[in-house]
């Protein structure tokens, strides 16, 4: 059997915790909460996947690259992701914007993510090759965890 | 092992209403070999979803559901998927039942596993060394990634689309097999899953992983499970080479044991 508790994608999660004290009613239309990300963007959010397949070097180290999701709707709230990585390690994950809908919500990421960030980082570096969930739309795809990692692989 | 890293090519090709991501390590296959087989890949997925695609009012699948072609009149691909489904329907106990789709015979919940395998085939038999499909969600794996023995997959978690649930590894059998890890859950799709006892929506799961040799079964299973929760996963308990994890409502979790959660 495995052990109990989540982990989340991350470690380095800078100024997570303020994000998720702030707390919205309703379904607001999605804003910004600043500062949201350090480096640019690899390409723009939302963006189409590349038509043509392109090589690189897997494993390969070298400098960080930063993708940015747009802000989603979810089923409790909004957010939107920015994930990092070096070669094909993730070593970041922020959630520059995070609102959540109601107190069970909210409630639940207060439970799960101090646990999870420093379990992942530390165990394996969140090293992963894909991301297994329920099937979502070509439209959602756009702001999940694989759509970042292909757009760091697809230079 | 060196540390020189092994050469990949990724892609990512919408089909299906979905986006499949592709990753093929080359092994000693040149990469114009390897471009060419992601190519055969796609056009294997475009030929599944224009024969299966029950959106497309002009498919086979729809005139067949509306009785308006035969079996025998159907690409031979009909009388497989409709193999699959049956095995798919036993296997779950009845927990996924493609004809128990309120529009009719719908065979979307395993199409898609089903199509993944055969665009996972094409890269297999063009000699890659290894390879991994994402169609939407559901994964299909064979050979080892470019850094280590197995395929690390993160699990989405079912309220936070940036959080993984956990890591599961697969992989790592001879080329010729696969491995399989499909996850269903109503977070995406919500109305999607149906009770096959009642034709209406339900779900007894936040989040259903099913891992093993079949991508399309597993999917069906995934899909049984977030219909049936417990009493599904108690089900798949009992098939050889499955294994499963769930999430239930209230955040708990349970699995059937043999799956390699990663630590």
């Amino acid at each position: 059997m495995r052990r109990a508790g989540w982990y989340l994608v991350t470690g380095a999660v800078a100024g997570f915790a303020g994000v998720l004290g702030f707390h919205v009613g309703g379904t607001a239309a999605p804003a910004v909460l600043g500062p949201p990300t350090r480096t640019p963007a690899a390409s723009a959010a939302g963006s189409a996947p590349a038509a043509t397949p392109s090589a690189r070097a897997g494993g390969a180290t070298g400098s960080a690259r930063t993708a940015a999701g747009s802000v989603v709707q979810y089923g409790y709230g909004q957010l939107s992701v920015t994930v990092t990585v070096r070669g094909s390690q993730i070593v970041a994950v922020s959630v520059p914007v995070l609102h959540t809908i109601d107190q069970y919500s909210q409630q639940l990421a207060e439970q799960v993510i101090p646990m999870l960030r420093s379990e992942v980082l530390a165990a394996h570096g969140a090293q992963i090759h894909g991301v297994s969930g329920a099937t979502y739309t070509s439209e959602a795809y756009a702001r999940s965890i694989q759509s970042a990692l292909d757009k760091l692989h697809v230079r | 092992m060196t540390a020189q890293p092994a050469p990949l090519t990724t892609h990512a090709e919408p089909a299906m209403g979905t986006v499949f991501s592709f990753t093929a390590v080359h092994g000693d296959r040149p990469p114009e070999a390897v471009r060419a087989a992601l190519a055969a890949a796609c056009r294997v997925l475009h030929h599944c979803d224009a024969l299966f695609s029950t959106w497309d009012p002009a498919s086979p699948v729809s005139r067949f559901r509306r009785g308006e072609a035969a079996l025998g009149q159907l690409p031979p691909e009909f009388p497989e998927v409709l193999r699959e489904c049956r095995a798919a329907k036993e296997a779950s106990g009845g927990w996924f039942d493609p004809w128990a789709m309120p529009g009719g015979f719908d065979p979307t919940g395993l199409v898609k596993g089903w199509a993944t395998e055969r665009a996972l085939a094409e890269l297999r038999g063009a000699g890659v060394a290894g390879a991994l499909i994402n169609g939407g969600g559901d994964v299909a794996v064979f050979g080892s990634p470019a850094d280590g023995p197995r395929w690390r997959v993160g699990i989405r978690h079912p309220w936070r689309a940036d959080a993984l649930a956990c890591v599961v590894e697969v992989g790592q059998g001879p080329v010729a097999s696969i491995a399989a890890v499909a996850t269903s859950g109503p977070y995406e799709r919500g109305a999607h899953l149906i009770d096959p006892a009642t034709g209406r929506p339900a779900s007894r799961a936040a989040s259903a992983t099913v891992t093993g040799p079949s991508l399309a079964l597993a999917d069906a299973l995934a899909t049984g499970i977030a219909v049936g929760g417990d009493e599904a996963l108690a089900v798949v308990a009992g098939l050889d080479g499955y294994a499963a994890y769930l999430i239930r409502p209230d955040g708990s979790e349970t699995d059937t044991g043999g799956i390699a959660f990663a630590h």
